[in-house]
């Protein structure tokens, strides 16, 4: 009889043990590297299966991540590598101190523009701020061709108004930081107030301005230039153009921002995170990394792969005249810049 | 000599006191301590919360209550309660049709009438703008309509908009509410009506005074459980770009400013434990007797020309609310696979969240039995907290949990923070309460003489628990388990807060890639949730 009972006992701690082990089977042994990214997954998926097909090395990554994660987590780090959408955040992880040195072969392709002194992050490809139209609603001479033209409330007047994200997308974010470093912050507020009442819809991200302009439920929208190219590829909804800003000589130039990656300061995969750097830098990897975004390269000689569609709309980064401040200064204006936003009257969540 | 007498004193005063607590039946320590444990788990994440809340400073306090908590109280409590007023005129009006009328394919309607509870409400309302949407289906077909667009004008729909997040959530709540109050309206007594005839009251007045009346338990029930629901409801509201207490809080704490998140977690908890004393109270002042011994079945009234409106208005609910997600789930299913959607992602998806679901409602299983256990047999003080505690998570947000969860485990416990066990331990919390309410059913099928009877013959409580109750308790906590399964996989925001990375369930990717209108992915990940939900959904009917 008692044998029966811590039989039954046995079968069930065994059972518990089971599932126990059942969940805890990442095991060190695997050699992997931890990524967090902010990027929308898709554009990143494709680089991470490569890199690991080529290495071997499994990624276990977060997508979605807020680099403010990072900073949360800085005593109990876990992630190897941080990939962003916005140069910014990296500048201002890097600030903080939670990035670090990575001399590795293949830096030296990226300008060094581009890069921090100390290489702890750096970008691969480029965007440009402006704004995608619907061209059923609005015509190329229409539309505002500069950040100021938004200033004029005239705008909330076209055909179903015009469309922003929130606040806190990351790309807005870095918008305002390139403002306030042209403009100060008073001007900067002021645009921002003007923005969010002349607005007639605000957005989550990009993605869903960019379906909304093309199927007509606004005339135009505030976007990066590759949600253009995007538009393009739909099968229906496509008939878009797109504006860069501030073009003509005496303007600002478009704001421009950049997406690349930092290496985490005491990650616990420390040298798997070299290996993915150095991988990444390879000019076929940076190519990868453009992937399904349609950015632009830094190094366009590598010739990222566009449908034909887009091909043809591509204008190559060193055509554009881009506002002067260097985009590794970014990261100086990232905390305060969500403060004036907020109060500015932008909520960064609340949509 | 004195103090050891003194002492000797104290230990039987506190023993005497232990006893009487008991009421001369303390349970074992080791049952008593397992449950302690299991409702500590249960509790400390969410007083965390508070207590974070609490030192937030009063910056924060003042920027919030002047800046979003009067507007995100007006949204929330505006939404929760139209919610509850029509899911309450439609769960009532279509049990009363289904149970006491006439209506033809009753049987068919009866559990056709219940599905809505298969689709996850975040499911729900993405292929409601699919098809509702400004550039959905009804839009595109409006347009191309010339007689309507002439005659009525541009298309008047605007999912995005208050009434189209109500629309949204009473489509999925309703059931709640139709459920409890068939189940009620089942068991009714026939004599009460046919006394209020007799008084020469006519049917609508017999409605109004004898059945209304009678129903009322139960439809607070129902109506209880829709607001607690649309309380706690993230996916469904994120998807709709509406902003309650719980997406506010999900989205401060995305971005990182997690007192925000307290403040606002506290506001929230003030407000479902309104609800829930409401509750309470409205249950102490109605008590309706039922008189058992002559119990006749309730007749069955004659539609006559309503019956075919009654019929096309269920109908037309249930197509709204079943064929409609389900049809546009196909549809993009169709294409998402011909486009390569079901790939060895999807499967390292599907099988993540079979990992997480299956731990979660064993281990469910396992903690309920100690503890309901407990209560059932050694009610006192003590039992009533350890069992108040391990409810925490059934009435609060899974947000809440998971705010609570972050800070604890980033604070005190990093080694399993962002592991899958922080994952599986805060569903737990928030689906424990489903094991236990199933165990405590069939637990108090089983009389306490028959473990009195076990003692008398010499098992000691232990042998008693493994060889007489559990056994009994088995198929009764299974079903909990099965329902916690259901639960489990479907659940977003705590697994949207908690995940350690490369670790995304088919409930996170539906989320992902429907906020980014990628339907052809999100689909076939929620046709498979939906598949997986019927057995359990099975199961509860049967119960009712």
């Amino acid at each position: 009889m008692k044998n029966m009972i811590t039989k039954k006992i046995s079968v069930m701690l065994i059972l518990i043990m089971l599932f126990l082990v059942g969940c805890g089977n990442e095991s060190e042994e695997v050699d992997t590297l931890v990524i967090y990214s902010n990027r929308n997954d898709r554009f990143v998926s494709n680089l991470l299966e490569k890199f690991t097909e080529d290495t071997g090395i499994e990624v276990s990554p977060l997508h979605g991540a807020n680099p403010l994660q990072i900073v949360e987590e800085q005593n109990n780090v876990r992630a190897d590598i941080f990939i962003s959408n916005d140069l910014g955040a990296l500048g201002y992880l890097h600030s903080q101190g939670l990035l670090k040195e990575a001399q590795v072969e293949g830096i030296d392709s990226i300008p060094s523009d581009f890069r921090s002194e100390d290489n702890s992050y750096f970008a691969i490809s480029v965007r440009a701020r402006g704004l995608i139209y619907n061209k059923d609603l609005i015509s190329y001479e229409e539309m505002p061709k500069s950040n100021e033209d938004l200033l004029d409330s005239k705008w909330s007047d076209v055909e179903n108004g015009y469309a922003i994200t929130r606040g806190g997308n990351g790309g807005m974010i870095g918008h305002i930081s390139a403002l306030r470093y042209e403009w100060g912050d008073e001007k900067t507020s002021d645009w921002i107030q003007a923005i969010r009442e002349n607005a007639a819809g605000i957005y989550q991200g990009h993605g869903d301005i960019r379906r909304a302009v093309g199927a007509g439920e606004h005339s135009f929208g505030l976007v990066n230039n590759y949600y253009f190219h995007q538009q393009l590829l739909e099968t229906s909804n496509n008939n878009v153009g797109f504006v860069y800003l501030d073009q003509e000589d005496d303007q600002m130039g478009a704001i421009a921002n950049a997406a690349g990656l930092g290496l985490v300061n005491n990650g616990p995969n420390g040298e798997n995170a070299l290996k993915f750097i150095e991988w990444v830098l390879l000019p076929e990897n940076q190519v990868e990394f453009v992937g399904e975004s349609l950015e632009l390269l830094i190094n366009s000689q590598y010739n990222a792969n566009y449908p034909d569609v887009v091909q043809d709309q591509i204008v190559p980064f060193q055509d554009l005249k881009v506002q002067n401040m260097s985009i590794t200064e970014l990261g100086n204006y990232f905390e305060d810049t969500t403060a004036l936003i907020e109060q500015s009257g932008l909520a960064l969540d609340l949509r | 000599m004195f103090i050891k007498k003194f002492n000797k004193g104290i230990v039987y005063f506190l023993k005497m006191k232990w006893i009487s607590i008991w009421k001369s039946n303390p349970p074992g320590m080791v049952l008593l301590l397992l449950s302690s444990a299991i409702a500590l788990v249960m509790a400390i994440p969410i007083l965390y919360v508070v207590y974070r809340s609490f030192f937030a400073g009063t910056d924060k306090w003042r920027r919030l209550i002047d800046g979003s908590i009067p507007g995100l109280l007006w949204n929330t409590i505006s939404l929760t309660v139209i919610v509850m007023i029509f899911s309450v005129i439609i769960g009532v009006l279509l049990a009363w049709l289904i149970v006491r009328t006439d209506i033809p394919f009753k049987r068919t309607l009866k559990w056709l009438l219940a599905l809505p509870l298969l689709v996850p409400p975040y499911v729900g309302a993405v292929t409601y703008i699919i098809f509702f949407g400004r550039s959905g289906w009804l839009q595109a077909a409006w347009t191309n309509n010339s007689f309507l667009s002439t005659l009525i004008g541009d298309y008047p729909v605007d999912i995005y908009s208050f009434w189209g997040v109500s629309f949204v959530l009473i489509m999925f709540t309703y059931p709640y509410v139709y459920l409890i109050v068939s189940a009620s309206l089942k068991k009714m007594n026939r004599n009460y009506e046919e006394a209020a005839q007799s008084l020469g009251m006519n049917r609508f007045q017999i409605f109004r005074k004898v059945i209304l009346p009678s129903l009322r338990p139960s439809i607070g029930a129902g109506a209880i459980l829709v607001s607690l629901y649309v309380l706690s409801d993230f996916g469904a509201i994120a998807m709709m770009r509406y902003v309650t207490f719980t997406a506010a809080i999900y989205f401060q704490r995305t971005s990182f400013d997690t007192e925000s998140a307290a403040v606002l977690s506290l506001v929230l908890i003030a407000l479902t434990l309104i609800i829930l004393w409401i509750e309470s109270r409205s249950k102490k002042s109605n008590k309706y007797y039922q008189n058992s011994n002559s119990y006749r079945r309730p007749m069955v009234l004659k539609l006559g020309k309503w019956k075919w409106p009654a019929t096309v208005f269920a109908i037309f609910i249930f197509t709204v609310s079943v064929v409609l997600p389900i049809m546009v789930l196909i549809y993009w299913s169709i294409i998402g696979i011909g486009m390569g959607a079901v790939n060895s992602r999807f499967f390292a998806y599907a099988f993540n969240s079979l990992r997480v679901a299956t731990v979660v409602s064993v281990l469910c299983m396992l903690a309920s039995m100690p503890v309901v256990y407990l209560k059932m047999r050694y009610p006192s003080v003590i039992t009533r907290v350890i069992d108040r505690l391990s409810y925490a998570g059934y009435a609060l947000p899974g947000v809440i949990v998971a705010l609570g969860f972050v800070f604890v485990f980033n604070n005190f416990i990093p080694a399993l923070y962002g592991t899958f066990y922080i994952v599986a331990i805060a569903l737990i919390v928030r689906f424990l309460p489903q094991a236990m309410q199933s165990g405590e059913s069939a637990l108090s099928m089983l009389s306490p003489k028959i473990d009195e009877a076990a003692r008398s013959l010499g098992y000691p409580p232990w042998k008693v628990m493994f060889k007489v109750v559990l056994p009994n308790m088995l198929p009764g906590v299974l079903a909990g388990g099965a329902l916690v399964f259901v639960s489990s996989i479907k659940e977003l925001p705590a697994t949207l807060l908690l995940r350690p990375p490369g670790f995304d369930t088919l409930a996170i990717r539906i989320y992902v890639e429907a906020s980014e209108a990628i339907y052809h992915l999100a689909a076939p990940a929620a046709l498979l949730i939906i598949m997986v939900s019927i057995i359990p959904l099975k199961f509860m009917l049967d119960k009712y």
